[in-house]
């Protein structure tokens, strides 16, 4: 009998995971940026990017952008970024018939 | 929602992540507008009858050129980081690496330009451009939407295209023109409607960019074709093939000078026709009987390839090898 790999409760959630492989492709975003790349609401973006900055899984900032109100900027950190990478390779595993390649995925991660 | 659907959506929010360059609507229509004025007067401005120089002529183009294309980075540069903090975005790192790039490529673009009036070369000038162009283009698609990538690609084989073709040096002129007036605010306008997940829409859309940026160039080269034809009551000369012509030589040189009066004699090939105005030719000619050209088209081109010295019966001699060719006719 096989053992089925275990997935971080934390990521296995959509807009989550969404976050987390949105922060991991570009770096750093602010809310703003965020909120029209996952076309979530305020209330709900803002809820799960809680979760993950109490987790350690986000690293946030206050930067004042040019002529414009300083804004919150999130980043993933390297803890967050080793649990993203984890989840994917766990759920490559659950993944039916030959797992998605995990090596593009990995390097597609931009490094820290 | 199951496992492959969210690795999808995940491969899909990377994705997002990574063409997080965005090509700013003011980006698009500053570099259009300079970049093809600056194609379609230059010639005007900076020519042989405002700088006689050939040397000044290449600073004063060094100058003219550093200052718009330099002026316009910093424009776009402020205006690029106002539009972003105004919708609340951070400057992505991509973006600052590629905007880097742009600078780089402008940079040789101008150097080149300068360097030409030296080296020669000045025959591809405006192909380099286009080439540059798309090159920029690419590599800001490369970080953006896959249709920007295409559309830089398409550039960059216009302007290699329209070089081996022949074009003719106006023409190619309008067509780096075109390809910035009319191709980057098109470019941005196609990609916002383009679906990133149909290769299909996303070749018609290339198809309808290049005929967009290429129509206005032919029809207005077809219409100078036109506009060259003399009219009914316009004198012009024939010169049969093989009567020979006198090529007198300016040449400017530390080392050799060429007495007053000498020529070369040349036979003439094809048939050749020109309009005269006060019983002098006005710049217009035809070989044959095909379409009427202007002087200004800079379709004629004389290239030196080869210079060699020799000794004959103890003298020595200068044998150069040369093409005077038709730009678009193979020699």
């Amino acid at each position: 009998m096989s053992m089925l790999p275990a997935l971080d409760p934390l990521l296995h959630q959509p807009v989550r995971t969404q976050i987390a492989a949105y922060l991991a492709g570009r770096g750093e975003a602010s809310f703003a940026e965020l909120k029209r790349a996952l076309a979530a609401t305020d209330g709900n973006l803002d809820a799960h990017l809680s979760k993950l900055v109490e987790a350690g899984y986000l690293e946030s900032r206050k930067e004042a952008l040019t002529g414009g109100r300083p804004q919150t900027v999130f980043s993933l950190s390297a803890k967050g970024r080793q649990a993203f990478l984890d989840y994917v390779a766990a759920l490559s595993k659950l993944l039916p018939g030959k797992p998605l390649a995990e090596a593009p995925l990995h390097a597609a991660i931009a490094p820290q | 929602m199951s496992h492959l659907e969210r690795m999808q959506s995940i491969q899909a929010m990377l994705a997002a992540g990574h063409r997080c360059v965005e090509l700013e609507r003011h980006s698009l229509l500053l570099w259009g507008l300079v970049g093809g004025g600056l194609c379609a007067c230059t010639d005007l401005v900076i020519n042989s009858d405002t700088f006689p120089d050939p040397t000044q002529r290449a600073v004063a183009i060094l100058v003219w050129l550093a200052a718009w294309l330099g002026g316009m980075s910093w424009l776009d540069h402020h205006l690029t980081h106002k539009a972003r903090a105004n919708r609340a975005e951070t400057m992505p790192f991509a973006q600052a690496q590629v905007t880097r790039a742009w600078w780089m490529l402008l940079a040789l673009g101008t150097l080149a330009t300068f360097a030409m009036f030296f080296h020669g070369g000045g025959i591809m000038i405006y192909a380099l451009w286009t080439v540059l162009l798309g090159l920029g283009i690419f590599v800001f698609g490369l970080f953006s939407r896959p249709l920007i990538e295409w559309i830089g690609l398409a550039t960059i084989l216009l302007g290699a295209t329209g070089l081996a073709a022949g074009l003719a040096f106006d023409t190619a002129r309008w067509l780096a023109a075109s390809t910035f007036a009319i191709g980057l605010p098109a470019a941005g306008w196609l990609a916002a409607r383009s679906d990133e997940h149909r290769p299909v829409q996303r070749a018609l859309y290339v198809v309808a960019w290049l005929t967009v940026v290429i129509a206005p160039v032919f029809a207005s080269a077809r219409y100078a074709a036109t506009a060259a034809a003399p009219g009914p009551d316009t004198v012009t000369l024939k010169v049969p093939a093989g009567r020979v012509v006198p090529l007198y030589l300016d040449l400017d040189s530390p080392l050799l000078a060429i007495s007053a009066g000498d020529a070369m004699p040349m036979r003439l090939i094809r048939d050749a026709e020109l309009t005269l105005t006060n019983g002098q030719p006005d710049g217009r000619y035809r070989f044959g009987d095909g379409s009427w050209h202007s002087t200004k088209e800079g379709v004629l081109a004389l290239r030196i390839d080869r210079i060699r010295v020799e000794v004959t019966a103890g003298k020595p001699e200068v044998r150069m090898h040369s093409n005077f060719v038709v730009q678009g006719e193979r020699p």
